[in-house]
């Protein structure tokens, strides 16, 4: 009972304030030495850390609601390790400096085990630095920035959509067969966009296509004529854009005003549902990507949107999206993790997930996905949409084109750029 | 050269577009001597009360919005229209009675109380239209593109940018024609005088944020279906509507416009061959007047400076 | 209404009752921060913010100038410690040294802009430049890290002689700010008691007259200006170590309205402690209200508008006029308003 006693804090502080002078004091000592150290009664408990105001306030609410219906479900089967599974939420405000705060306090203070969400790819970073730190396992559910699993890569994040590499893989060689080489790039002045754009230069590259321009825009560009403009001028085949955020809202607004959605053809990216629901199909231009929708032809699919349904009768989004599947998959898997390992500890659990299969009928995706170890990003299958001009109900927006295998669309570049910590160097503790 | 032509067309549109955003600010700013930071979350208010007023969100179960929903979408648009602004407006005029209690003391205190304001407005439109993305709807006949000379316009962009150019219009007849408008602009010389005349300037100020309140609602709806409709799209706003009072001169009304338009027009041809730039553009050309002309291009001492 | 002028300043000596709870309350916050529910991290940021508003009041409340942009040196300061521990060398000391003189550069460029300018033409000059350090701040990712931030810096060793303590942990670095945070506090106290403070007070009761008594009022304004960027650099610098990374949110308009907020609503235009009790007040509500409900925004923006409207002077100004015991305060003060010389 004495060992019972250690608090999560002491264990933590001790952790932290000597791991880089004594460092092979805290060593690991195997994840099945010292499991069961906890009494059953002590919950686990999981930080929530979606945005709930900003810019991704919208997607924030349903990356929780994914995180909230796999614990839900969990919690009615009694458990993880027999322990419940609580949760705390705290509102990281689309804003990197409110994230760090957030994580230093539901490790510190709300002494949570885990951290989970994420949409904007500066607040996710802000919380994993914190969380590794601690040694705090953390899911970036939602934020598909390459450098995520690329520079900005740690021991305890795990990675859980697709990124803008894997998407572009999917769309360019698709699109240079299919409508034609020349391409302008319409780039998002910053991280996310370049390297999106990167992506997109060496696939035209290997697929013999040609950029005629690149167009910069930067973030808080409400106006896009000038590049719209630009674009009818030089009459490209196809614009590969990688726009974010209010962006490309704005964006879309305005090419829908235009009525240049089908020619020149346009990639997008990825379309986030909750950034489209609602919205008229003529806001729907181009191709995009996706990683899933609600009505992918594969068993459990429509088992899962009922039971969304049924949990959650009052929302306004009827049906789930990609954002909410992200939530969900990413926290059902780590409870499924910690399950598989039989404790808590934080590196047995890193060890549970990393190089993890999850099989398609599970992912309920086409093909199976892993968590890859080396840039911890799951590899998953990649699907490529458009607007659905013959929908079969309201919500019915999308029609999926294509599918790409998880191997077909890796991100190269990603393991070049990323250097996980050592087991040793990353704090280890009982959540 | 040629190829510039558009360029300088989409920036005088553009121009036309932020003069609409900022005049209700100037306005506000040359009478009352308050800086509006809530200017933009009244300019999104406007906005979602017209999508409320087309979609009829409030009233869709009773008979009057069955007929109301049976009516065409011209109808309901122009409706909105009008509607979005005026309900903009009192919103305005409530605001303005939380602010008597700071007049006579530093502008500051208005400042701030727009902020606070701006906060609260914004908070209030997420709790009651939710945080996600929407679409103002657009009567077909304004929808869509047309070609001209080769080259693409938007039909709902040409307008916008012509009624902006009948608001401008209407607002300096006001101004300048009528009875009212002689008041507000002999307030926004000397307030202490008006009063001495026999004026309700009480009154006055509750017209003048009224209408200065609707117009940023205005512009809200006028701009909903080209910037897209989120519950912080106001702080896109009241940049630009600031930088414009500021490179034209505080309380100007041509200075205002002419600025706007040189803003816009900055914007669209550094959009041209700096896209990367074109936002910096704004700040530089603020930089550049009024490192020359301290009061921006047509301004004049106002109390505000004391 | 009353103003900092009022309220008699014991000239010189910091030892003043406030000042010696203060430091007792600050040197002693890891015994007890627990036990009222909060967390060492929070301790750190409110005294990093405490420190940037402090400075922030001294331009604001003391002589008058109402900047509303200054997160864009609190900005600077961090990326300038950011990339001096990224690109030159590892050193506590030489980082802060940098983030420093980072601020007061910027805000020596920045005030040699302005100083000639008065009221709302001198606010309104602060966020244009305000939104110019924002922006370049998001656009030069190549120097930055752009909108994703500068990641990734360390929090070196504090190296005094022969002491080395590491400051990694969250504790041992609150201590580290604390002590920073009292020498600043004690550096303030007596530079807003000396001559100088009532210069900048002359200032903003009215510049004219306060040039034709002969002070140079530009000079004056330059270096009141460039002091508060200095305390901003200063902060930002420690700021960029808490978080281990530097963002440019903190730059923006957003942000540098909170601390005119913070100020206000703790009163810092009545006393010298009106900035403390803002920031304690802003973040203690968001850390327990934001834990309840998502939108203490709105809760927040509401009692700030109210008290814009009622109580002005903040809660120093409640403080200081209830010790009195006027039963009758609301009232005086608003009767008292209008007596003020106008603008």
């Amino acid at each position: 009972m004495s060992k019972a006693n250690i608090t999560r804090r002491r264990l933590l502080a001790t952790a932290t304030g000597t791991a880089a002078m004594t460092g092979g004091l805290v060593t690991w000592s195997g994840p099945w030495k010292h499991n069961r150290v906890w009494a059953a009664d002590r919950p686990i408990k999981i930080g929530i850390t979606s945005d709930a105001s900003g810019q991704y306030a919208n997607s924030g609410a349903s990356d929780r609601r994914g995180m909230m219906m796999a614990i839900a479900e969990a919690n009615a089967r009694g458990g993880v390790l027999g322990r419940r599974i609580e949760t705390v939420h705290i509102d990281t405000e689309t804003t990197p400096a409110t994230g760090s705060r957030v994580a230093e306090r539901m490790i510190s203070r709300e002494e949570c085990g885990f951290l989970v969400g994420a949409v904007s790819s500066g607040v996710a970073n802000a919380i994993s630095q914190v969380a590794q730190k601690y040694g705090v396992i953390y899911l970036n559910t939602n934020s598909s920035s390459p450098t995520e699993s690329g520079e900005n890569c740690h021991r305890v994040k795990f990675v859980w959509d697709g990124n803008g590499a894997n998407f572009a893989q999917a769309a360019i060689k698709n699109a240079v067969e299919s409508i034609g080489g020349r391409f302008m790039l319409l780039t998002n002045d910053y991280v996310w966009g370049h390297d999106t754009a990167r992506a997109t230069r060496g696939l035209l590259d290997t697929y013999g296509g040609e950029v005629l321009d690149e167009i910069l825009v930067p973030q808080g560009t409400r106006d896009f004529s000038a590049a719209l403009i630009k674009i009818q001028q030089a009459g490209p085949d196809v614009v590969a854009a990688a726009v974010g955020g209010d962006d490309q809202k704005a964006l879309r607004q305005q090419v829908a005003q235009l009525g240049l959605g089908a020619k020149p053809a346009w990639i997008n990216n990825q379309q986030d549902w909750p950034d489209i629901y609602g919205l008229p199909i003529d806001n729907l231009f181009g191709v995009f990507g996706t990683t899933w929708y609600y009505k992918l032809d594969l068993p459990g699919v429509a088992d899962f949107v009922q039971r969304y349904q049924a949990m959650y009768p009052d929302t306004r989004m009827r049906v789930p999206g990609n954002v909410f599947y992200n939530g969900y998959m990413a926290t059902s898997t780590l409870l499924d993790a910690i399950e598989r390992a039989g404790t808590t500890n934080n590196i047995a659990v890193i060890r549970a997930l990393e190089g993890h299969v999850m099989p398609a009928a599970q992912r309920m995706q086409h093909h199976d996905a892993v968590i890859d170890p080396d840039t911890h990003q799951v590899q998953q299958t990649v699907y490529l949409a458009t607007a659905n001009q013959a929908p079969s109900e309201e919500d019915d927006v999308f029609k999926i084109l294509a599918q790409s295998a998880p191997e077909d669309v890796r991100d190269q570049n990603a393991s070049k750029g990323c250097k996980l910590e050592s087991y040793e160097d990353t704090p280890t503790f009982d959540a | 050269m040629l190829d510039l032509l558009p360029h300088i067309i989409n920036g005088l549109t553009l121009g036309l577009l932020f003069a609409l955003i900022a005049l209700g600010f100037t306005l506000i700013v040359g009478v009352m001597e308050v800086i509006n930071l809530a200017h933009g979350s009244l300019f999104a208010l406007g906005a979602y009360l017209a999508l409320s007023t087309i979609g009829a969100d409030w009233f869709a179960d009773t008979g009057f919005g069955t007929w109301w929903l049976g009516l065409s979408l011209e109808i309901r648009y122009a409706l909105a229209l009008v509607a979005g602004p005026i309900l903009a407006g009192l919103a305005g005029m409530a605001l303005e009675v939380c602010l008597r209690p700071t007049y006579g003391k530093a502008p500051l205190y208005g400042l701030l109380l727009t902020f606070g304001a701006a906060l609260v407005i914004e908070e209030l439109i997420r709790l009651g239209w939710g945080t996600g993305e929407q679409s103002m709807p657009v009567p077909q006949m304004i929808n869509g593109a047309f070609w001209m000379a080769g080259l693409i316009f938007s039909k709902y962009k040409v307008f916008a940018a012509g009624f902006a150019i009948l608001v401008i219009l209407a607002i300096w007849l006001f101004l300048e024609k009528t009875p009212y408008g002689a008041i507000i602009k002999a307030g926004s010389h000397d307030s202490e005088m008006i009063r001495a005349l026999g004026h309700d300037l009480g009154r006055l100020r509750l017209l003048v944020f009224g209408l200065g309140a609707a117009m940023a609602g205005l512009a809200g709806v006028i701009m909903a279906p080209i910037w897209g409709l989120r519950p912080h799209v106001g702080i896109d706003v009241v940049i630009p509507a600031f930088l414009i009072i500021v490179v034209g001169g505080v309380g100007s009304f041509w200075g205002a416009v002419i600025a706007a338009l040189l803003v816009g027009l900055s914007v669209g041809i550094s959009g041209a061959y700096a896209p990367a730039w074109s936002m910096m553009s704004m700040y530089l050309l603020l930089i550049a007047v009024v490192g020359f002309r301290a009061r921006g291009l047509l301004g004049r001492k106002t109390a505000l400076e004391a | 209404m009353i103003t900092l002028s009022d309220i008699p300043a014991r000239a010189g000596s910091p030892g003043t009752p406030a000042m010696v709870l203060f430091l007792a309350l600050i040197a002693t916050a890891p015994f007890w921060l627990e036990a009222i529910g909060l967390y060492d991290y929070l301790g750190i940021e409110i005294a990093i913010w405490i420190l940037f508003a402090l400075g922030f009041n001294l331009l604001f409340g003391y002589t008058g100038l109402h900047s509303f942009g200054h997160g864009a040196y609190l900005g600077t300061g961090a990326y300038a410690f950011g990339l001096f521990q990224h690109h030159v060398a590892l050193s506590l000391w030489g980082g802060l040294a940098v983030a420093v003189l980072a601020g007061a550069l910027a805000g020596a460029l920045v005030g040699a802009c302005i100083s000639h300018r008065r009221g709302i033409y001198y606010a309104l000059m602060t966020i244009g430049f305000g939104q110019v350090f924002w922006f370049s701040a998001i656009k030069l990712h190549g120097l930055t890290g752009g909108e994703d931030g500068l990641l990734g810096i360390p929090r070196p060793d504090l190296v005094l002689g022969p002491w080395r303590v590491d400051l990694d942990d969250n504790t041992a670095f609150f201590w580290f700010v604390a002590l920073l945070l009292g020498l600043a506090v004690v550096g303030l106290w007596r530079l807003v008691t000396a001559p100088f403070g009532r210069v900048l007070q002359a200032i903003r009761q009215n510049e004219t007259r306060a040039r034709f008594i002969g002070y140079d009022v530009w000079r004056t304004k330059w270096i009141a200006f460039t002091l508060s960027a200095a305390f901003a650099g200063l902060a930002g610098g420690l700021f960029a170590m808490a978080q281990e990374s530097a963002y440019p949110d903190v730059m923006s308009l957003h942000q540098s309205g909170l601390i005119v907020m913070m100020v206000l609503v703790g009163g810092g235009l009545v006393s010298f402690w009106g900035p403390v009790l803002g920031v304690v007040l802003y973040f203690i509500a968001r850390d327990v209200l934001g834990g309840l409900t998502e939108t203490w925004l709105l809760w927040y923006g509401l009692m700030f508008v109210v008290m814009v409207m009622l109580r002005p002077e903040g809660l120093a100004g409640m403080l200081h006029t209830l010790r009195p015991r006027r039963p009758n305060a609301p009232i005086a003060s608003l009767s008292a308003a209008p007596r003020q010389e106008p603008g």
